[in-house]
């Protein structure tokens, strides 16, 4: 084990939080079983780092194994950091039966060949999600194993969610992607948060969502929606009109965990009664953040505190995917958004 | 007063003793007659039970008789015409006639059912502001229903999907360019084949993964069940382990394109058996096509 | 200032009896003074001070001609917790070197108490009083007075500049003059008090004006009408400097609750703004109609958008390049060149929130 590596699986062994250091070295399998017993979790951590360190010594583990360590601890915990989401268009006919062993020979090939010195690492995770961690370094330096960029997949499916990816190295990662996909291009979605799973949700649509029923169930088999005492409860039939527009617009039970959505707004200031009138757009930037914002957003909807129906601005976020717009006052009628139509 | 003296005396308190004892008598008798009555009625009631117990037995038998009879009608229709008019008279008249009124029933819900289907067979409900329609495609595998989808169509002079809960892996874009603008049931019945057999392949691995559980193991798969590995072991002693790829490059099919049988022993896949498993497995669900190669013992 | 309006602003006189009690429990000897001086002779006084409904427009002003540039550099860009300060009594801005003084062996005392004082390896405070001359507008404000806490180290090599802990400041700018007249003369008026540092420091040092100068110290907010007034304020002030942007932040009380930040691209904030001005002719004085044009203005621009009600929830910050400020009593003052007006507006809300 060279000094490099010492250090690396000091800094990651730094970054694991005590409480769950146990649970993350038992997933990795480089110790036995007897040393890992050996280790008393209850030290202090610089304390458990070092008996850490001289059995990797004595087991003769080097960088490669310290990087999965860390590639087990960021699997385990996502929501470290942005998550950023492109997604790849115009597929080809192989795009569908790419399988995960000739995609991963295939990725790395294909940015060893763009840029040496970098270490690729892929793992597919239970959910059929392949996990790549990618060190950089350059031409004149190593890896730099303390700050990879992290890339989740699901082959077949358009969507690549990336994490710690530098202006730098995204033409790297997208030549290497699209090839590999057998896709033609990678597009962002602008769509970003922190919790992974959350945005994996949104966009394979694996939160539940609310239509129309041709019986609707009664108000009171929902769950009831907590008053706000400065607000008065209206007539029940709009209390339950508003609720099923809420639950359409943003859908129902858990919903998927975002924080932000930003609008930039480029549109004409046109207030009844108000001066100023003119015809440049007025610009501004429109930012909401929640701990989670759908759930947020839902519940001003519900509860009146916005108006209904709900404005398109607003649903598109969970129907088109995405937490960042530019609205301009292109074509007719109200605001226009930029984006996919499905 | 001499009397009532001598009543006083002795005779009226006996005579009262007597009274009692014979009322007490009387209403024990009494007494017994109304248990004797209410049994009568208990039983009487077990008895009407009974009854509608042993008609509802008669009728059972009797549409189970018919039933029977019916699929032998059919059968010896099928076998020749001419005998089924020989067969069919006398006592059995009434039985027949109810039996085609069944018949009839059959077909005209069967027919409503079709029909139903050849519409569209979805579920259509306009949207609140009247502009557009919600459609949900119900998905079924082997008649057991499974996911329901949904979309809200948008019916403009440019009909647009403005909402939906399908996941991105099935093309729904690719999909709509072809069929939306020109035929709406072409497109729905597309997309609703591209659902069913996503669900199709997806119930087949996890009925795989149930019911031969400890035989075949599910090595590879991803999202969209298109490409499957599944290992298996040689029922022969020395139970060499086999790989099974089931490809299915139709994606609007539930059954393989392509099945892939590899082993360690190479001369393996080129047996008769194993042929014939292969050309099974292109044909028949893959739950069912492994139960049946394990029930002849192929597999272990 | 302009002449004040006295009827039209309800806040006042809904809270004014109940200051009044309020201020029994707090400033024994001011409601003493307040009694025979005030309350006996002038009662009117009591309610003098109003919330305005127009303000003068403010002016930049060049502070570094009149006003220690030194002393200016210490409040501008620092964040500041506010407070109010009812008048200290008889506090001499000639002692400011004894009070230096007293103030640092309070505290080496109240540390050797034991109370809690994060004070690590230092031996001992050193504070600094200062007058920051030019400050005041009126002749009946009382100049700023700015206080330093250094910590002085065990280790400290000699020469070495000691580490500022704790800095604050006690200021008056443009006061109500009727309220300030009235005082009588052993007492000083620095209502606005601004805190950086420690707050287990900022507690000591209240706890010392408190019991030498007989005062009373409380938080002050700054409630959504002041930040309005701010956002226009600071918005006016484009034409001249460039504010880079103009930032409005909601809270709306959903589950979990909704932060809405607005912001707006400084000129076409400062069009809306200056067109407000113009359609109401040009004065020199800013009504507060203006303001709350400018603020519905853009709340219902924001509406037309996404539809919700901002004003179920509440304005928490207002912010420019030129300086911030949070409804909690945060401020940060960017620029010299407006400090003046922010301060008058801030003083004012302290003399507000007093309990006379």
């Amino acid at each position: 084990m060279d000094d490099s590596a010492k250090q690396v699986l000091r800094k990651i062994i730094r970054r694991i939080p005590s409480n769950k250091l146990q649970n993350i070295l038992s997933k990795w399998e480089h110790l036995s079983k007897k040393q890992f017993r050996s280790l008393e979790f209850t030290q202090a951590k610089w304390l458990l780092c070092d008996n850490l360190l001289s059995l990797c010594e004595e087991n003769d583990l080097s960088m490669k194994h310290v990087t999965e360590l860390e590639m087990i601890y960021r699997i385990e915990n996502p929501a470290q950091g942005s998550w950023n989401v492109c997604q790849l268009i115009d597929p080809s006919e192989e795009a569908v039966t790419v399988d995960s062993l000739t995609f991963k020979d295939s990725f790395k090939a294909h940015l060893k060949h763009l840029i040496s010195h970098v270490s690729v690492k892929m793992k597919k995770h239970e959910d059929n999600a392949i996990w790549i961690r990618i060190a950089w370094g350059d031409n004149f330096t190593q890896p730099n194993h303390l700050n990879p960029t992290y890339v989740v997949h699901h082959l077949q499916t358009p969507y690549v969610f990336v994490s710690g990816l530098t202006a730098k190295h995204k033409p790297f990662l997208h030549q290497a992607l699209i090839p590999s996909t057998h896709y033609g291009g990678l597009k962002d979605v602008h769509l970003s948060g922190r919790c992974l799973t959350a945005l994996r949700d949104l966009l394979m649509r694996q939160y539940k969502q609310a239509f129309p029923v041709k019986h609707p169930r009664l108000l009171q088999e929902k769950s009831p929606v907590p008053s706000h005492p400065n607000i008065e409860t209206e007539h029940a039939k709009h209390t339950e009109k508003r609720l099923q527009m809420a639950a359409e617009a943003f859908g129902e039970g858990i919903l998927p965990k975002l924080e932000t959505a930003v609008y930039k707004l480029e549109t004409r200031f046109r207030e009844n009664g108000m001066p100023g009138r003119r015809e440049e757009p007025f610009r501004g930037v429109v930012k909401f953040s929640s701990s989670n914002l759908l759930e947020s957003l839902k519940n001003c909807v519900s509860s009146g505190m916005a108006s209904a129906p709900v404005t398109p601005l607003l649903s598109s976020i969970t129907q088109k995917g995405r937490n960042y717009f530019v609205i301009t006052d292109k074509g007719p009628g109200v605001s226009h958004t930029q984006g996919r139509k499905i | 007063m001499e009397d009532a003296r001598e009543c006083l005396g002795e005779g009226v308190l006996k005579h009262l003793n007597v009274l009692e004892v014979e009322a007490l008598a009387l209403s024990g008798r009494q007494q017994l007659c109304l248990q004797q009555q209410s049994r009568v009625d208990d039983l009487r009631i077990m008895v009407e039970k009974l009854r509608a117990h042993r008609d509802m037995l008669k009728a059972r038998a009797k549409t189970n008789m018919s039933l029977q009879h019916l699929k032998a009608v059919a059968d010896q229709r099928n076998v020749d015409c001419n005998e089924d008019d020989i067969n069919a008279g006398g006592s059995s008249r009434t039985a027949q006639s109810q039996l085609s009124f069944l018949v009839a029933r059959r077909t005209q819900v069967k027919d409503l059912l079709q029909a139903h289907h050849f519409i569209g067979g979805y579920d259509v409900t306009e949207t609140g502001r009247g502009k557009g329609v919600y459609i949900s495609i119900a998905t079924a595998f082997e008649g057991l229903y499974l996911e329901t989808y949904n979309l809200e169509l948008d019916l403009g002079h440019v009909v647009q999907i403005c909402r939906h809960n399908i996941p991105p892996f099935i093309p729904l874009e690719k999909l709509a360019q072809v069929h939306l603008q020109t035929d709406l049931m072409d497109f729905l019945s597309a997309l609703s084949d591209h659902l069913n057999a996503f669900a199709g392949r997806r119930q087949q691995v996890c009925l795989i993964q149930e019911v031969l559980l400890g035989s075949v193991e599910v090595m590879e798969s991803n999202v969209l069940f298109n490409t499957i590995v599944l290992m298996c072991k040689d029922a022969g002693e020395n139970g060499r382990a086999i790989l099974c790829t089931l490809e299915y490059s139709d994606l609007s099919r539930y059954l393989p394109t392509k099945v892939t049988i590899e082993s360690e022993d190479q001369d393996l896949p080129s047996t008769p058996w194993w042929k014939e498993s292969q050309s099974l497995l292109l044909c028949t669900p893959a739950h069912k096509a492994f139960q049946a190669l394990k029930m002849k013992g192929l597999i272990a | 200032m302009e002449a004040r309006v006295s009827a039209i602003t309800t806040p006042r006189n809904e809270t004014a009896p109940h200051r009044r009690t309020k201020s029994y429990g707090f400033s024994r000897r001011s409601l003493g003074v307040e009694l025979t001086s005030h309350f006996g002779c002038t009662p009117g006084q009591l309610t003098a001070v109003r919330i305005p409904t127009s303000r003068g427009i403010p002016k930049p002003r060049n502070l570094t001609e009149q006003v220690d540039p030194e002393h200016v550099a210490l409040i501008v860009k620092k964040e500041w917790k506010l407070s109010y300060v009812t008048p200290l009594y008889q506090f001499r801005h000639t002692q400011l070197q004894s009070y230096s003084k007293q103030l640092a062996s309070f505290l080496v005392a109240e540390k050797q108490q034991g109370v809690a004082v994060e004070v690590g390896q230092e031996l001992g405070f050193k504070v600094v009083f200062t007058a920051a001359l030019g400050l005041a507008e009126t002749e009946d404000d009382a100049e700023t007075v700015l206080i330093q806490i250094q910590s002085k180290s065990a280790f400290a090599a000699e020469g070495e500049t000691a580490k500022v802990v704790w800095s604050g400041w006690l200021s008056c700018v443009s006061g109500d003059v009727e309220y300030l007249k009235a005082l009588p003369p052993d007492f000083t008026c620095l209502p606005l008090f601004g805190t950086s540092g420690a707050e287990s420091l900022t507690t000591l040092v209240m706890s010392w004006f408190e019991r030498t100068f007989d005062c009373y110290f409380g938080p002050l907010g700054i409630n959504s009408t002041n930040l309005e007034w701010l956002a226009a304020l600071w918005t006016g002030c484009h034409s001249d400097t460039n504010i880079r942007y103009l930032k409005l932040a909601w809270t709306v009380p959903a589950q979990p609750p909704l932060d809405v930040s607005y912001t707006v691209h400084p000129q076409d904030a400062w069009e809306l703004w200056d067109s407000i001005r113009q359609e109401s002719g040009l004065r020199d004085t800013v009504d507060i109609e203006e303001v709350n044009c400018f603020i519905r203005g853009l709340e219902s621009h924001f509406f037309r958008h996404f539809r919700i009600y901002l004003s179920a929830g509440t304005l928490t910050k207002v912010a420019t390049s030129l300086g911030s400020a949070h409804k909690d009593g945060k401020i940060r003052i960017a620029s010299s060149d407006m400090m003046t007006s922010v301060l008058a507006l801030l003083t004012e809300c302290a003399l507000l929130k007093m309990p006379i």
